[in-house]
């Protein structure tokens, strides 16, 4: 059977501080962060904004564009590394105010960056086997980044709410494939409590990241027969600006390919919802029949792959979207000390 | 059935530190007795204005608590409506003499607001709006702040012509040794004061005071007789809780109501007040009010005010001889009898260098949250 | 104040009904002196909004600059925390408005 996507909404908050006032904070050589980086600027919260609340304005925008009625979702998965609650669910919180009634199921989720592409496969199983009739599936986080670490140029918030279904005539990218790749491998993590992450520096790079985004793309080629020339785009998850153009080339693919995903540029890496934003980016202005190569990742380790063909309706749905681009140039810059406000540090 | 003023006395209003609720209540009503030359075993009931006891010292039971201080187990009541727990109490406090189950009842109105930090007095404020109003970050100088911009906006008025208020109400002050504020004031003061909610500024605000007010009422002409005075008219009205909730934010209409059912009772026009005590818990209030309680035309409020046509000495109306609640003080619950008290020694011909010369009629008006309620009452010799 | 679990969720079905919706500015003001929950926020916007169906609401203002507050300015009301008085309770959001076109 066919299933995919039939809509998605995305959030993207107003603020924004540029990475060269937090290298300048430092007394860093501003220039050599952000090029060292290819991010220059990212998305900061309002102080009273957090994974939920964002992930319902996404929500929002995905029921618009599917142009469901909220009560037919039978399933709400929300993954985070920012869920406002240790313990609470955020899924149900999102779903009560979105008004999916009572009958879905429904589960938060972590994984690190790729709590909510996790999500969407166990959507996509239980649409696969005709236990429910559509899914949403939100990614969402206030990623916090530790004064003066490495992850502070880069850690920010945005939320994504994807909306599969069965419908062939609803759907605006079948999945062809999908599979993960995943292992134990401990680059990057938070401690119960704790307020920010750790990470080892450079072990994040090659044994990490590198290692299942690669091992995830190669399973999808072997999968599906297809090679890089048989796709219009490639989205991948994007810490910073450098690795997804790393991995990308050593996959095989263009830089034309790549390049409409990278919203990491200009807002930075919102976690669970990154690589959901650069997809929702690249289907703002995909044409029909234009297939699109996806591979998640997620610290500790993981990485989630799909292989989405776009079809007739998206053109139609294109138009009921308020696009990536569009919220990514509607911002507001704010000072260091503002920022540290807004992420309730001061 | 006459209601009789027998005794009206007040403490200073200000930051007492040293001086307890409890030591505050004995004060004014020790001193409303030695007014009246009454024993506390004369007086039936007792009637308590209090708004924040509860809400921030977590004390309830002020009836029996304030009881104790006057010295005599009386039946006694705790009477609310935010700022206008005085008046409504002394309301109250008629009703029962007039229902003939009481004929010489104690009013007190008493607060005591310094014993808590400015954040958590704003926040008990704000128990006199509504819930939509505090969820929405509202504080009662945000709500009249409202009010400030409707008026303004309405009627072409500047800040500068609101800031007029403060100034004769400091004018006034400085005349009243109990007053909390006894220094005069500029409009440039004013208008340089630090912002609290745009367009408001803090000269434009009443303060956080301590205080105790007393009254002695009565059906009967007992005690001190010699200057007799009595209370003609005693309406209430109430509105909507909230301000938003409103068609007009430039006027109260509780205000209205009220002092129209007052004027008829009394069988008096506005203009045969001679004195007034208004309730400027904001200096828009006073402006409001003064258009309200029909002294000026709509919209003339402010102008009339800075032109001095409310001033000592100059105007026919005088408006808030005592300082009001901008240089006299707002301690809450004690606001509605302070006002009966400063009237009473007005119309005695007691007041000192703030005297209105001839005083006859005069008028109280108190209210409650940004015109929830509103009670005005004539008294007259 | 008191939010409790109970009031939250007793109310949650006429907050959530009110994500969304449109209205234009009435009045303002800019809250500079708050109390106790907002200390964090100030200075912020509180104003009257006149929805679209005529009914009229309180609420504070988000992701606003001065020039946002003039009368018959558009607003949309979005979903927003209530920061919570302390890191136990539960925690609650509220409607809270935000200039619209900028949506």
């Amino acid at each position: 059977m066919t299933s995919g996507i039939v809509g998605y909404g995305t959030y993207v908050p107003k603020y924004r501080i540029k990475v060269s006032d937090i290298a300048e904070m430092w007394q860093k050589n501003q220039q050599e962060i952000v090029a060292g980086l290819r991010v220059s600027e990212k998305a900061v919260p309002a102080l009273d904004e957090d994974a939920v609340t964002m992930a319902i304005e996404a929500g929002k925008r995905a029921l618009a564009m599917a142009q469901i009625s909220p009560t037919k979702i039978g399933s709400v998965y929300f993954g985070s590394e920012t869920h406002p609650y240790a313990v609470n669910p955020s899924s149900s919180i999102v779903a009560e105010y979105l008004g999916v009634g009572n009958d879905y199921f429904a589960a938060d989720l972590e994984f690190a960056c790729k709590a909510a592409t996790a999500g969407m496969q166990a959507a996509l199983g239980l649409l696969n086997s005709k236990q429910i009739e559509y899914g949403l599936t939100m990614g969402s986080d206030t990623a916090q980044g530790k004064p003066h670490d490495a992850l502070e140029y880069t850690a920010a918030s945005a939320g994504c709410a994807y909306i599969v279904g069965a419908k062939q005539s609803e759907i605006i990218a079948s999945v062809l494939e999908m599979s993960s790749f995943t292992s134990d491998t401990p680059d990057f993590w938070r401690r119960d409590g704790a307020k920010y992450p750790s990470h080892f520096g450079r072990f994040t790079g090659e044994p990490a990241y590198f290692a299942h985004v690669f091992s995830e793309g190669k399973k999808l080629f072997e999968k599906s027969g297809l090679s890089p020339k048989d796709f219009s785009y490639c989205v991948f998850h994007m810490p910073n600006g450098k690795f997804p153009r790393v991995v990308a080339k050593k996959l095989g693919f263009m830089s034309e390919q790549l390049a409409p995903s990278l919203t990491v540029d200009k807002i930075g890496n919102p976690y669970s919802a990154s690589s959901l934003l650069g997809l929702a980016a690249v289907l703002d202005i995909a044409k029909s029949n234009e297939k699109i190569f996806f591979v998640s990742y997620g610290s500790g380790a993981g990485s989630d792959g799909f292989i989405f063909e776009t079809t007739k309706t998206l053109t139609a749905k294109q138009k009921n979207t308020l696009p990536v681009a569009k919220q990514i140039e509607d911002k507001s810059y704010v000072s260091y000390a503002t920022y540290l406000k807004h992420t309730h540090t001061l | 059935m006459k209601i009789n003023i027998l005794g009206a006395a007040t403490t200073r209003f200000g930051e007492l530190w040293e001086t307890s609720p409890r030591a505050l209540a004995r004060e004014a009503m020790s001193h409303a007795l030695k007014n009246a030359d009454l024993k506390p075993q004369q007086v039936d009931a007792l009637f308590v204005g209090n708004m924040l006891a509860g809400i921030l010292g977590n004390q309830g039971n002020l009836g029996s608590f304030f009881a104790e201080e006057l010295g005599v187990s009386v039946p006694a009541f705790h009477i609310e409506g935010a700022c206008a727990s005085g008046g409504l109490a002394l309301h109250n406090a008629i009703n029962s003499i007039l229902a003939g189950q009481h004929k010489t009842v104690m009013v007190l109105g008493i607060e005591k607001m310094t014993d808590f930090n400015q954040e958590d007095i704003t926040s008990g404020l704000m128990a006199a709006g509504s819930d939509e109003e505090r969820q929405a970050g509202a504080t009662f100088a945000g709500i009249y702040a409202l009010m400030a911009q409707a008026y303004m906006q309405q009627y072409n008025v500047s800040e500068e012509l609101l800031s007029s208020v403060a100034v004769k109400n400091h004018y006034h002050g400085s005349l009243n040794t109990k007053a909390q504020f006894q220094n005069i004031i500029t409009i440039a003061d004013v208008m340089k004061s630090t912002r609290i909610a745009d367009p408001l500024k803090l000269l434009d605000c009443s303060p956080i005071s301590d205080g105790a007010s007393a009254v002695i009422i009565s059906s009967e002409n007992i005690g001190d007789v010699s200057n007799p005075v009595s209370i003609t008219a005693s309406e209430v009205a109430t509105d909507t809780l909230a301000l938003y909730q409103r068609e007009s934010f430039a006027t109260l209409s509780a205000v209205t109501r009220a002092a129209s059912k007052a004027y008829s009772k009394a069988n008096i026009t506005p203009s045969d007040i001679d004195v007034a005590e208004i309730h400027d818990c904001f200096s828009i209030a006073e402006v409001i009010a003064t258009e309200d309680l029909r002294f000026s035309k709509r919209g003339e409020g402010a102008k009339d005010i800075a032109e001095g046509k409310y001033t000592l000495g100059k105007g026919k109306i005088i408006t808030n001889p005592s300082g009001g609640l901008k240089a006299c003080g707002h301690p809450v619950g004690a606001t509605g009898i302070k006002q009966i008290v400063e009237i009473t020694e007005q119309l005695r011909g007691q007041a000192g260098s703030r005297q209105v010369k001839g005083a006859r009629i005069g008028l109280t008006h108190n209210v409650g949250g940004s015109g929830a309620v509103a009670v005005i009452h004539i008294l007259q010799t | 104040m008191k939010i409790t679990p109970v009031k939250l969720w007793r109310r949650q079905k006429h907050v959530a009904s009110l994500i969304g919706k449109t209205g234009t500015l009435l009045q303002w003001t800019v809250i500079r002196v708050p109390a106790k929950t907002f200390v964090k926020e100030a200075p912020y916007p509180v104003a009257i909004v006149k929805m679209d169906n005529n009914e009229k609401m309180i609420g504070q203002l988000v992701d606003w600059q001065l020039s946002d507050l003039e009368k018959g300015k558009k607003v949309i009301a979005v979903l927003r925390k209530f920061t919570p008085e302390d890191a136990e309770s539960v925690i609650a959001y509220t409607i809270k408005f935000k200039p619209h076109e900028n949506y």
